[in-house]
């Protein structure tokens, strides 16, 4: 990919991104307004869903992408060493993916019956 | 004349003017937006491993649960809260303003600044909803 397609792909992406984080999260505000706080049994059978999990994944990888393309560009502006800008960059990599597989484990974990 | 306005602007040992106090910057609607845009999206970046592991939390156990929601409720939880609620509400307004104005909605000065305008009030309204909705 040149190095233009690739800045595209990115403001592609952001935009992508961007709506579903916004519609998922709408969604699920608009669930707890709508049925209250729930309790953990609730809760945890909510997250436990197939369709909830994948959905509740994507969002994760979504927050990834869009944070990724979000503060490199911050970084871009404010961060002029390059070696320090590479070591934000790598650091905010890990924290990023650190965190999805976090979220990935925990559903996987709550949609295993018998683990509480 | 104009051409000794160039010159004078291109000679370097004049101090560039600098206006890095924030109070004496005056930002329009549109720029205040766009700054807050930023902030709010680096924000909401670094909680994002409390967020994920607070999420794991309350999945994992009865008293994971239990213990995420006394967190949330604890003085530093709920000033956590208020900064992240801004921070979301004004994120997603900003971002749909700026997804219209990508498909040319509302670019007209007047207007931009009218919907700056309504994004930056609209997500302190939304923050004063939801500290008023959690006493």
């Amino acid at each position: 990919m040149s190095r233009a397609a690739e800045g595209l792909g990115g403001w592609l992406l952001q935009r992508f991104t961007a709506v579903y984080l916004a519609v998922y999260l709408l969604a699920v505000v608009a669930r707890l307004l709508i049925q209250g706080t729930p309790g953990y049994a609730e809760w945890r059978t909510w997250f436990a869903l197939p369709w909830m999990g994948v959905l509740t994944v994507m969002f994760a990888i979504a927050v990834l992408l869009h944070a990724w393309i979000g503060v490199r560009e911050v970084l871009i502006d404010y961060v002029h060493p390059v070696w320090l800008r590479l070591v934000c960059m790598a650091v905010t990599g890990l924290v990023l993916l650190g965190s999805l597989l976090w979220v990935v484990r925990a559903l996987t974990l709550a949609a295993m019956p018998g683990t509480a | 004349m104009k051409a000794q306005r160039v010159l004078d602007s291109m000679d370097r040992h004049k101090p560039a003017p600098k206006y890095l106090n924030l109070l004496q910057i005056k930002l329009p609607p549109g720029g205040i937006a766009s700054v807050a845009h930023r902030i709010s999206g680096v924000l909401m970046f670094l909680a994002v491993p409390l967020v994920a592991w607070l999420f794991a939390l309350s999945l994992q156990s009865e008293q994971g649960f239990h213990a995420v929601r006394a967190q949330l409720a604890s003085l530093p939880g709920r000033l956590l809260m208020l900064v992240l609620v801004w921070a979301l509400s004004h994120h997603l307004l900003a971002g749909i303003r700026h997804l219209l104005l990508d498909m040319e909605i509302g670019l007209e000065k007047s207007r931009a600044r009218a919907s700056a305008w309504v994004v930056n009030v609209g997500a302190l309204l939304v923050t004063a909803l939801y500290l008023w909705a959690s006493l």
